[in-house]
């Protein structure tokens, strides 16, 4: 299922308490695309963070009727378990696990009865995305595009309806992320998931609804531009 | 309750410890593991840093191992004494040190000590309750060999009659302890003295071995009993009689009885050794003494050193278990990454907590139950070393007291692994995820 977003007042603070984000207000629409660029350490990753409740944070980040900020940690553990997938640029996926079983961690923690539900999406996501599920060798033997698509499915396999991305075609060869690109961007259109893609890569950038620029901790404009697509 | 515990039997005790020992660690693993599979996660941890980890588990083993095996065969040493005791009822010697007198009779180890003369000895082999009074006669080897003069009575008594061959039958012929190089049939020439001490060519008399024990667990062994005339007769002490005594054994004429260190004395009637203990407790002239309690006196001074070693082995069992944890603090950094990734994926503390503790406990589990096959082999390869030095049968089997050990390491270890687990799961997640 998917989310709209509202942002207010989102600040994060460094250790030393130097501002590493502030965003006043962002508005996102259930099923939006978003690229997230910006310079290196303009607050980027710092956002996407902040979005998944993975960091403290001031102010309010919603996601549908979830007031992310206001939960604990258990909280908002049970939250992402139910709504929210990470992909990373280096993949973290469990090296020793086969694409299988690391695209359905979460059946592992997931209550008994949701299990096979888990295994078998993540099973479907695997295929759609060229993988075989019943390749049991450990994922350290797969190139870097497989493994990002493994941890794309992974990132699906939880039925979530939000996606967040952070840079994940910058560990990839050109060949390999245009195709992780067309599969991340139909995957997601196909579920009508809410992706929000930090990158550098104009290709993925550009083929979503809208752009964010963020430099210096703020959100620059906030130009909306078809998909290319 | 405390009655009903006391009720029991001490096999219902023991394995009452070693239940509750054993179900802690259960129940933490049932209470963190509830509703989750993280089986496949936890075995990709164990191989992902299999050698440091097999490292780790060898360490445990062996620490463990060590208290295991040393607390196995402190029991067995003081068993396998009281052992090679338990066919010396009484001792009856001149006065002097019941300690020294126990060492030279029962563990064969020389001392210079005073004699009982003939007629103290006749007064306690005639006496109506003793069934066994043998002298003993001390001084000379054959090799590495004691010989022993003795009776043909206490020969059989010694190995219970299992003895190969026969008794002696002539003043000259002789019984070889089990380990002892001779044969049946083997002529051999005793050495005057013991060790390096012995003399070679001082003694004439040749003595046939006609039969040999079978093990006994003492130092007697390795002794080479002889009729005491044999002893005798070598060193001049039969005086007056032919030089080849044609009848051996008991009686001894109390005149010619050239006196004897120590009356081995086997009563009809267990009751009856205190009555001969006190009768021959007399100031000046005897003493008697049970070599059993000289040996649990001894056992009792040494309790402190037990009870030192004891809670030594504990101690060292608990700084064993504290660098394990600390050493899974260390090596738990190694998977900080993974730990955040799961919780960025969505998994409760629970979960994370699960996979950690797990871990964690299946390198104490295998550790400890290691640590037992190490104790083992610790234990059986000091109890061969000691056996070799002492001649003292020493049988160290892993019984309740190294299980209970090796229970406790395993619960203390496991319930305060907890608290390294809680610290990882405490970090912040995207820390983790940067690392």
């Amino acid at each position: 299922m998917t989310l709209p977003l509202a942002v207010r007042d989102l600040r994060v603070a460094s250790a030393g308490g130097r501002a590493l984000l502030d965003v006043p207000a962002l508005d996102l629409p259930a099923g939006a695309l978003v690229g997230v660029r910006g310079p290196s350490g303009a607050g980027k990753t710092t956002l996407l963070h902040a979005l998944a409740g993975l960091l403290e944070a001031d102010g309010t980040v919603r996601w549908g009727e979830t007031e992310l900020l206001a939960l604990g940690a258990e909280g908002r553990a049970a939250f992402r378990a139910r709504s929210l997938g990470l992909v990373f640029q280096d993949f973290l996926l469990f090296e020793e696990l086969g694409a299988l079983e690391n695209a359905s961690v979460a059946a592992m923690f997931a209550a008994p009865v949701a299990r096979q539900a888990i295994r078998d999406r993540a099973a479907d996501g695997l295929r759609g995305l060229g993988i075989d599920p019943d390749d049991a060798r450990p994922v350290s033997s797969h190139s870097g595009g497989e493994r990002q698509r493994i941890a794309v499915a992974r990132a699906l396999a939880g039925g979530a309806g939000l996606l967040l991305a952070d840079e994940p075609t910058a560990s990839l060869h050109r060949d390999a992320a245009d195709r992780l690109v067309d599969d991340l961007i139909r995957l997601v259109r196909e579920t009508g998931a809410t992706l929000i893609a930090v990158s550098h890569d104009e290709t993925l950038i550009a083929r979503m609804d809208r752009v964010l620029t963020i430099a210096d901790g703020r959100i620059e404009g906030g130009a909306t531009h078809e998909a290319a697509a | 309750m405390i009655d009903l515990w006391l009720a029991l039997p001490a096999w219902a005790q023991d394995l009452a410890i070693l239940l509750a020992l054993t179900i802690v660690p259960a129940i933490m693993a049932l209470l963190v593991l509830r509703g989750y599979a993280p089986g496949a996660l936890i075995r990709a941890v164990l191989r992902r840093f299999g050698w440091t980890n097999a490292a780790f588990v060898a360490l445990i083993a062996v620490s463990v191992g060590l208290g295991v095996g040393l607390i196995a065969q402190e029991r067995g040493l003081r068993q396998g004494t009281a052992q090679a005791a338990d066919k010396f009822d009484l001792i009856v010697a001149a006065p002097g040190s019941e300690m020294t007198m126990m060492l030279a009779s029962v563990f064969l180890q020389p001392s210079n000590v005073a004699l009982i003369d003939g007629p103290t000895y006749a007064e306690i082999a005639t006496h109506p309750q003793v069934r066994i009074a043998a002298p003993l006669a001390f001084g000379d080897s054959w090799e590495d060999a004691p010989v022993v003069g003795t009776t043909g009575e206490f020969a059989r008594h010694l190995s219970d009659d299992r003895i190969e061959g026969r008794t002696w039958q002539a003043w000259d012929e002789a019984v070889a302890g089990a380990f002892v190089p001779l044969a049946v049939g083997d002529r051999f020439l005793p050495a005057h003295g013991l060790g390096d001490a012995a003399e070679e060519g001082v003694h004439a008399d040749e003595a046939t071995i006609v039969g040999r024990m079978a093990p006994t667990g003492t130092p007697w062994d390795r002794a080479i009993l002889v009729p005491v005339e044999f002893v005798w007769v070598t060193h001049g002490l039969y005086g007056g009689m032919p030089p080849e005594p044609s009848e051996i054994g008991p009686p001894f004429d109390p005149e010619r009885f050239p006196g004897t260190p120590a009356v081995i004395v086997r009563a009809d009637e267990l009751w009856a050794n205190y009555a001969l203990r006190s009768e021959f407790t007399r100031e000046a002239e005897t003493m008697a003494f049970f070599p059993g309690a000289v040996l649990a006196g001894l056992y009792r001074v040494m309790g402190d050193v037990r009870q030192a070693m004891s809670i030594m082995a504990l101690v060292t069992q608990g700084l064993v278990a504290a660098s394990v944890l600390l050493g899974l603090v260390i090596l738990m950094r190694l998977f900080r990454r993974q730990v955040a990734l799961l919780r960025a994926l969505g998994a409760p503390g629970r979960f994370v907590l699960a996979v950690i503790w797990s871990y964690g406990a299946a390198l104490i589990a295998a550790g400890a139950v290691m640590g037992l096959g190490v104790g083992w082999v610790a234990a059986e390869l000091l109890s061969r070393i000691v056996t070799a030095r002492t001649d003292i049968l020493v049988v160290a089997r892993l019984g309740w007291p190294e299980l209970h050990l090796v229970a406790g390491f395993l619960c203390a270890a496991t319930v305060l692994l907890i608290v390294p687990a809680f610290t990882v799961l405490r970090q912040p997640v995207v820390k983790g995820l940067r690392a």
